[in-house]
């Protein structure tokens, strides 16, 4: 398992070197997504300085830390995006008869992946994270790849979940859609300002809430946590991640065996 | 030795009836009716170890559908699949091991990069001992020239060099069965020669089982004894490919090139088959009537300057057998 990784990595960068100038482009897209997102949220922030006792300091980091977990995702499962479209082209099929778990087999896919937006993250969050007044300790540096690996394991579970639902609808793409922006819109700003249902979905559904707003309130030493948990419930956004993925899993698997009883 | 082997076969879809025009779709946003279609059934065969076999039938018969089963892509409603010795869609991935697949529709290489990345690519998926794989990879070269356009970009290769690539790379890792689903589509021929070579050899020297489904019967003829043909989901047939032609192919074409214009071309024992100028197609039963007599009748009425006979194809065969059925014609003629 570990060679089919190396190899497909070893595609990927040969890919980006085969398309120099599609690679830039992307790496451009990146700083224009991110950016115009940061720029929105200091709009926000200058027309209310605080938000649930976040200023735009504080929000800069919850941005950064989202930022770096979905970065990190896009950079190792992209693949999974595009189960939907491998189903409608027939493609699938050919993942099928691999020697590998059909999951594995989709993750190392080649295709155009770069890491440049997690580069990019990882300059933007070590900036905020000195703009915010984060203290970082050693428990901190300790800490903080294991909440991004959960915000990153979060996100996955999540595509897992509408990629598997293609196995009964085929054409998804707005779901695909919907579910990322409310991702988008959900990790931007500090849960407390929603209503209880939101929270809680945010929280126990789809557990969002632990690729940034828990682990911030955390490293920020935030007083209010919402729903009243301790802050330091953030630091389990890894065990939230794994377990969250474990049920996206299971709900593959189950998809699987009806894809191979119905076809398309 | 069996290594492949289903009983009584059955795979039946289930879909939405899809009513016409935009307000038949909008009406099934609403409510849905679901109709039941038998792909297959009744698919009872079985490959010994080393066979080759072609697999036959017109667009629709349920090829892919079988070969999807036996694959392991898709669990059968009802029946039995054995392939190698296991269920294939149970253990998918050891299957996996066991089998190659070329669909020519559908390339399995990296279309970015060079042949040999996507061979890397593989011998990390498979499993395969380097000395193994360059090994493989030195002999296949030298059958089906790859070296040429090894490290060529798969999307600047032309269809002939691409599907060579496909062939390499399914056979890889040893598989002891390959699946080959249309392989010589749109080739020329110098590619479909190397392509047949290259399946006939690997045949020969490891043994390997091949399940061949194509729409050219010069690919069956020029490689497999044994044919299995499948009609609206059914085997209609299942045995040698002379034996076929012989029961079916009764009749020859004999082609007249007159020295004159003669208005009309009778000749007894024989129907007129078509005329394009002066030459002259005439068909006959070559139980009802000997060559050799139909040809004497010929010279005796017209002045001519050539004359041959038409071998029937097994692809005229084969179309007869899907438009007329199989047990409709008379099945022993006496020879």
């Amino acid at each position: 398992m570990l060679a089919v990784y190396g190899q497909h990595w070893r595609i990927n960068v040969l890919t980006a070197l085969e398309y120099r100038e599609n690679f830039l482009l992307w790496a451009a897209f990146a700083v224009v997504y991110h950016g115009s997102a940061i720029a929105t949220l200091w709009v926000v922030l200058h027309t209310f300085p605080s938000m649930n006792g976040w200023d735009f300091r504080d929000m800069a980091f919850l941005y950064g830390l989202w930022m770096t977990a979905h970065a990190l995702h896009d950079t190792l499962f992209f693949g999974v995006g595009n189960v939907p479209e491998y189903v409608r082209d027939g493609e699938f099929d050919r993942l099928l008869i691999r020697p590998l778990d059909t999951l594995f087999a989709v993750i190392v896919i080649p295709g155009q992946i770069f890491p440049d937006e997690l580069i990019l993250a990882l300059v933007y969050l070590g900036i905020t994270t000195w703009y915010a007044g984060v203290r970082v300790d050693a428990a901190f540096v300790f800490c903080v790849p294991f909440v991004i690996l959960g915000g990153t394991l979060i996100e996955l579970a999540i595509n897992v979940i509408v990629a598997t639902i293609a196995f009964w609808f085929v054409r998804v793409d707005a779901l695909r859609w919907i579910v990322l922006q409310l991702e988008q819109e959900f990790t931007r700003y500090p849960i407390g300002i929603y209503t209880r249902g939101v929270r809680l979905f945010l929280t126990f559904v789809f557990p969002f809430a632990f690729m940034n707003y828990f682990p911030a309130t955390y490293f920020l030493h935030k007083p209010e946590s919402a729903l009243g948990l301790p802050p330091a419930v953030g630091l389990l956004s890894p065990v939230i991640g794994l377990t969250f993925l474990g049920v996206a899993y299971a709900f593959w698997r189950f998809g699987l065996d009806r894809y191979k009883g119905v076809g398309h | 030795m069996t290594i492949i082997e289903t009983v009584d076969l059955k795979k039946v879809f289930r879909s939405v009836v899809r009513r016409p025009g935009l307000s038949g779709a909008f009406a099934a946003l609403f409510s849905r009716e679901f109709e039941e279609k038998v792909a297959v059934e009744n698919v009872n065969f079985s490959l010994q170890e080393g066979e080759i076999v072609g697999y036959l039938g017109p667009n629709g018969a349920g090829k892919s559908t079988t070969i999807k089963m036996l694959t392991g892509i898709l669990v059968p409603t009802s029946g039995v699949v054995r392939v190698a010795g296991i269920v294939p869609s149970e253990h998918r991935q050891q299957n996996g091991q066991n089998i190659g697949v070329v669909f020519g529709q559908r390339s399995q290489l990296y279309w970015d990069l060079p042949l040999r990345e996507s061979f890397e690519l593989l011998r990390a998926i498979y499993d395969v001992p380097r000395d193994r794989f360059a090994q493989n990879l030195r002999h296949f070269s030298d059958i089906l020239d790859l070296d040429r356009f090894m490290g060529t970009p798969v999307r600047q290769l032309s269809l002939g060099e691409r599907m060579r690539g496909d062939f390499a790379a399914a056979m890889l890792h040893d598989p002891k069965i390959v699946f080959l689903d249309e392989p010589t589509i749109g080739l020329d021929v110098v590619a479909k020669e190397a392509i047949r070579e290259f399946i006939a050899t690997m045949n020969r020297e490891r043994g390997t089982t091949v399940v061949l489904t194509t729409h050219d019967l010069a690919d069956v003829e020029r490689l497999t004894r044994r044919i299995i043909l499948i009609d609206e989901g059914t085997v209609i047939y299942d045995g040698l490919l002379a034996r076929l032609r012989e029961e079916y192919g009764t009749h020859r074409i004999l082609v007249v090139t007159l020295a004159e214009n003669y208005p009309d071309v009778e000749v007894e024992g024989a129907q007129p088959n078509g005329r394009d100028g002066n030459i002259v197609r005439l068909r006959f039963n070559r139980h009802e009537v000997a060559a050799e007599t139909l040809i004497r009748r010929v010279l005796d009425a017209y002045r001519i300057t050539d004359i041959s006979i038409e071998e029937p194809d097994i692809d005229s065969i084969v179309r007869r057998i899907y438009t007329e059925g199989y047990n409709a014609l008379p099945a022993a003629l006496p020879i």
